[in-house]
């Protein structure tokens, strides 16, 4: 990342409620940053709207010169193909498609062709000889590596990751983490990471919380 | 029902049918429309049949045999021979003839005319062998009225159609005055009572006067026959023809066989047309089963959260049958009400004709049937099941765990397409059947294995095409989603895909099956009409006896200055099998060279010398099993006697739409010197070249009252009149077949509709990872759009490569078995293009439509949903 992602005086309101407001906090290339917060907070609505994929009320949100507010909806999904990787509790693997169609997905949409890339990302994140089976036939572990393998396979700017780990066991949990980490550094990411999880959390070189008020370190 | 799928029943699934009312009202609304046409047909043909059968009995009474002449009449002496015979308790002569009526004093060009059949009778032997002829004397006839010349008595429908009163008139009134009317002669009579006999206009007079009266003293045109208690009809008929001098022409039928040959000659229109309705049934039970197959993989997880609760295979199989049952009995409940009101308002419009031409004037009442009713209910309710067979076994057999992940339903299990290729090769085999019982019941067979086997072949056609596109699509990110979807979900795109497959195959084979027909009449009629102008009489149908033209005639017409030349044709009904409707025996100039005159399939054969060269419609070879080359024996009782009768051989086979139950044809010249008589049916006339039509149609006017056919009101039809008109009467004829499949694409349509708006809500997750991922709104569209538009091409080829199968059986088997005739295979490639582009527009806007709900911004918050 060559630019920050910088937040300020962000505010979100549904009707009279507030979901969060005053929101301030840059991520600087290369860091890690952990959002922690209540359930109900609006930790994944913030997540949307750093990637351009919800609407605020009040504030800015800039990337490097980017500022996303002033992109209509095609430019935001074009800058979001280039720059953004999402990793999801839920893992969304396209169930028709094979394990390495999954992960070379943001590739194609790019319009790059690279198959050794693929491969690549593919043994980085430990699922060599896997490419070609279908979602349905692996673990969940397995099926969060592959969403990592894709998130990360563009070399994104940014990483946006929803409770990565919130359904995995302990064990796995920690093994992903590590690998969300290790590639995320190594391709020189910025990783925004909501999470509840105090393990994931303690891992982040800072910690925010979110409340209602604001956002503050945690 | 168990009580626990009853509590199901009223939880699980009612709250599916309140969250989609419009999906189960239309497969509700489609068995209803399929229950209702085709209960409709059955009702209005049941109850035309009826009626005209009651007609027939009433008219012809309830003697043991009849004996009829095959052609022209009987000689008066066989009575005495009858009436004297040991065996026989009553012997009843008729003479019957055919008029046109009308109030006396309106007869003329502008007058109305009602077609009018009179039976001579014996009134004493009409309470015993046909009381419904029995005249009842309104009170100012005399005493022996029954017996008075020139004077008639009226049947309901006649004193109607004459406007005259149905009540009894005042004693004081004088006896009103019609005049009938029949080939050159007009002739006043009165109207003394009436008879009970319902049906056609029909007029009952003493026989004797009848003979007087028209000229045809010492003929009968049948006698009925009551035989001695005890008497074997069979015995006794064979020893009537053993008789010495019996006349080999004299025929003897069963009373039964007149209502009977009826039926038999419009069974194969009536089932032809229940079989059409059943066609809308066919596509309803598609649209059960796309509702049903997307409702079972929207509530995929439902399923699976109830297998894990307890529900075992069996109970989920179980209710979604009884879903479909509940919905296919809605709909066969509301179909039979549809249907009955359908069936009374086309009795009351259009009387009991459907377009065949066989109930023409019949004014049946409403013939409900319980029977027949549970019979096309239950119709309804079996389509219903079958199509929610193949969703309730996905829904017996999915995999719980999977499926509550979301990975349930991606399946890439090898369909061999074995059942399919099974199937269509059965319904080529049957297509080679012959029929049973003169329905073309095996071909019928055959084309609903041909759909079935068809559309269960989609998925292995559709897996061969899209392991070819495959490499063309693997590096590119849009068509790659697309093509790879559809090939691990192709049960999913088989159900989209089979809804246009099935509703436009149906629409291809019927458009082929109506333009080969249509061309192949259009080609006939040019070949039946060689010159530009006809003329006849205006009286009655072609071999009403009322209709002809006196002899000479036609030589006077061809001495007017402005004709070139004149071929006249006469026809005459031939009754040479009492269980079979008459064949229309046809005489006019074949010349030298028979191919010229009519459309003979195939080449003519030399005539034998000392043999009469006849030609014979395909109906006759199909009816009589005859075929060229033969001697006819049959035909030659006709027209002989034991010791001398002509021999006709048949020298060639010609097409021929107009006469179903078959046609001869022979040269006229041969038809006078067997009969004798020279009145005709229809003039050709080629008028000189610059002749003025009008002036010579006048000049004909004026040598038909001249040469004794009074005021006899003339027909005048250019050949590309008649040619339009025929092919007007077709249109109309089978315009319940454009109807047909409206209702078809409409259906195969809206099942498209289902099937991509519930796949695209089921795939709203999938589309918010692809605006995670940067794709945007509109690139989602036009992905939804482009598989859209390659689903329904996919679809609308198998289309119309099975429409084009089924059209072949309908034109090569089904017609010529149903009524004996052939056509040429005719494909309409601009309509069949049309018909697939609006296809697949429609199916491209509705995908994109769905599309659009489907993608929206909240498309985004799915992906918060657990998967």
């Amino acid at each position: 990342m060559t630019a920050p992602l910088s937040v300020s005086s962000l505010g979100k309101h549904y009707g009279e409620a507030t979901v969060f407001a005053g929101v301030d906090f840059t991520v600087q290339p290369g860091e890690f940053v952990a959002i922690v917060g209540d359930s109900g907070v609006g930790k994944s609505t913030l997540l949307n709207c750093l990637a351009g994929l919800d609407t605020w009320d009040t504030g800015r949100i800039t990337h490097g010169s980017t500022d996303l507010g002033t992109l209509d909806d095609t430019a935001r999904a074009l800058w979001r193909r280039a720059q953004v990787g999402f990793v999801f509790q839920a893992f969304h693997v396209l169930p028709h498609l094979d394990v390495a169609q999954n992960v070379a997905l943001p590739l194609m949409l790019l319009g790059q062709n690279e198959p050794a890339r693929v491969l690549q990302m593919l043994t980085a994140v430990g699922l060599e000889g896997l490419g070609a089976r279908l979602p349905q036939q692996l673990s969940g572990g397995q099926l969060q590596r592959v969403a990592i393998a894709r998130a990360l396979v563009h070399r994104p700017a940014l990483l946006l990751a929803d409770e990565p780990t919130g359904n995995l066991d302990p064990t796995t949990a920690a093994r992903v983490m590590d690998l969300l980490l290790a590639q995320t550094r190594g391709h020189g990411a910025s990783l925004v990471l909501v999470t509840h999880s105090d393990a994931a959390a303690a891992r982040a070189d800072r910690v925010l919380r979110l409340t209602s008020g604001g956002i503050g370190a945690g | 029902m168990p009580r626990a799928m009853f509590a199901l029943l009223r939880t699980f699934s009612w709250q599916d049918l309140r969250h989609h009312p419009w999906r189960s009202l239309a497969a509700m609304a489609a068995v209803m429309l399929g229950v209702a046409l085709a209960f409709a047909v059955h009702v209005i043909n049941g109850s035309a049949l009826d009626e005209f059968s009651q007609a027939v009995r009433a008219v012809n009474g309830q003697p043991d045999l009849e004996l009829r002449a095959m052609q022209g009449s009987l000689d008066e002496a066989l009575y005495e021979r009858m009436a004297t015979h040991p065996q026989v308790a009553r012997a009843s002569p008729v003479l019957e003839l055919s008029a046109v009526a009308a109030p006396a004093g309106a007869l003329g060009a502008q007058a109305a005319r009602v077609p009018l059949r009179v039976l001579g009778a014996d009134a004493l032997l009409l309470p015993a062998v046909a009381p419904a002829l029995m005249p009842r004397a309104w009170p100012q006839a005399d005493r022996f009225a029954l017996f008075s010349p020139a004077t008639v008595f009226l049947n309901p429908s006649a004193l109607q159609a004459l406007g005259l009163s149905m009540a009894t008139p005042d004693a004081a009134a004088p006896l009103p005055q019609i005049m009938l009317h029949t080939g050159q002669q007009r002739l006043p009579v009165r109207v003394a009572g009436t008879v009970g006999a319902g049906g056609a206009p029909l007029a009952v007079m003493d026989i004797g006067a009848a003979q007087d009266l028209f000229g045809r003293a010492g003929q009968l045109s049948r006698i009925d026959l009551q035989l001695q208690t005890g008497t074997d009809r069979q015995a006794f008929a064979q020893s009537l023809r053993a008789l010495p001098g019996w006349p080999a022409q004299a025929l003897l039928a069963e009373p039964g066989d007149a209502a009977q040959r009826i039926s038999n000659l419009s069974r194969a229109y009536r089932v032809n047309l229940t079989v059409l309705a059943l066609v809308a049934l066919f596509t309803g039970a598609f649209l059960v089963f796309s509702v049903l197959a997307l409702s079972v993989a929207q509530r995929g997880p439902q399923f699976a959260l109830l297998a894990v609760l307890g529900a075992t295979p069996r109970q989920r199989l179980a209710l979604v049958l009884t879903e479909s049952a509940v919905l296919g009995l809605v709909g066969s409940v509301a179909g039979i009400a549809l249907g009955t009101g359908l069936a009374a308002t086309a009795l009351r419009l259009l009387g009991g004709d459907l377009g065949g031409g066989y109930f023409a004037g019949v004014q049946p009442a409403l013939q409900w049937s319980a029977p027949a009713a549970a019979i096309y209910g239950a119709l309804g309710i079996a389509a219903a099941l079958a199509g929610g067979w193949w969703p309730a076994r996905s829904a017996q057999t999915l995999p719980p765990a999977q499926t509550l992940k979301g990975l349930g339903s991606a399946s890439a299990r090898a369909d061999r397409g074995t059942v399919g290729l099974a199937l269509v090769a059965a319904g080529a085999v049957l297509s080679f059947a012959p029929p049973v019982a003169g329905i073309p019941l095996a071909a019928y067979g055959a084309i609903a294995l041909l759909l079935v086997g068809g559309i269960a072949l989609l998925p292995r056609g559709m897996a061969a095409l899209l392991a070819r596109l495959q490499p063309l699509a693997a590096r590119h990110a849009l068509p790659l989603l697309a093509l790879e979807r559809a090939r691990r979900m192709r049960g999913s795109a088989a159900i989209a895909v089979g809804g246009v497959v099935a509703s436009l195959s149906l629409a291809v084979a019927l458009t082929v099956m109506v333009s080969s027909f249509r061309g192949s009449v259009a080609q006939w009629l040019d070949g039946v009409l060689p010159s530009p102008l006809y003329v006849r009489s205006a009286l009655g149908g072609p071999g009403s006896e009322a209709a002809l033209l006196p002899a000479g005639f036609a030589e006077a017409v061809a001495a007017l200055p402005g004709i070139e030349r004149v071929q006249p044709l006469r026809a005459s009904p031939l009754q040479l099998d009492p269980s079979r409707p008459a064949l229309m025996l046809i005489s006019r100039p074949l010349g030298a060279d028979p191919a010229r005159q009519l459309p003979l399939v195939g080449t003519a054969l030399p005539v034998p010398a000392g043999s009469i060269g006849i030609y014979i419609s395909e109906a006759v070879v199909d009816l009589y099993g005859l075929q060229p080359g033969m001697q006819w024996d049959g035909l030659s009782r006709a027209f002989g006697t034991q010791a001398e009768a002509p021999r006709f051989f048949i020298a060639g086979v010609w097409r021929d739409y107009a006469r179903q139950s078959g046609a001869v044809a022979l040269d006229r010249a041969d038809y006078l010197r067997l009969t004798g008589d020279a009145r005709t049916s229809d003039l050709a006339l080629w008028p000189r070249e610059g002749a003025d039509l009008a002036a010579l149609q006048q000049a004909i006017r004026s040598l038909a009252a001249t040469q004794g056919a009074g005021d006899t009101p003339l027909d005048f039809a250019s050949a590309s009149a008649i040619r339009e008109r025929s092919l007007h009467i077709f249109d109309r004829s089978f315009a319940v077949t454009y109807w047909l499949q409206a209702v078809a694409i409409g259906i195969g349509l809206f099942g498209v509709a289902a099937s991509f708006s519930a796949q695209v809500l089921a795939r709203r997750k999938e589309f918010g990872l692809l605006a995670h991922l940067g794709l945007t709104r509109r690139q989602i569209l036009g992905v939804v759009a482009a598989e859209g538009a390659a689903w329904t091409g996919v679809g609308a080829l198998a289309g119309v490569l099975l429409g084009l199968a089924v059209s072949v059986v309908l034109v090569h088997v089904v017609n010529p078995q149903s009524f004996h005739w052939t056509m040429d295979l005719r494909v309409p490639g601009w309509r069949l293009a049309a018909l697939c582009a609006a296809v697949v527009v429609s199916g491209t806007v509705t995908a994109w439509l769905a599309g659009r709900a489907a993608a929206g911004r909240d498309a985004v918050m799915a992906v918060k949903e657990d998967w």
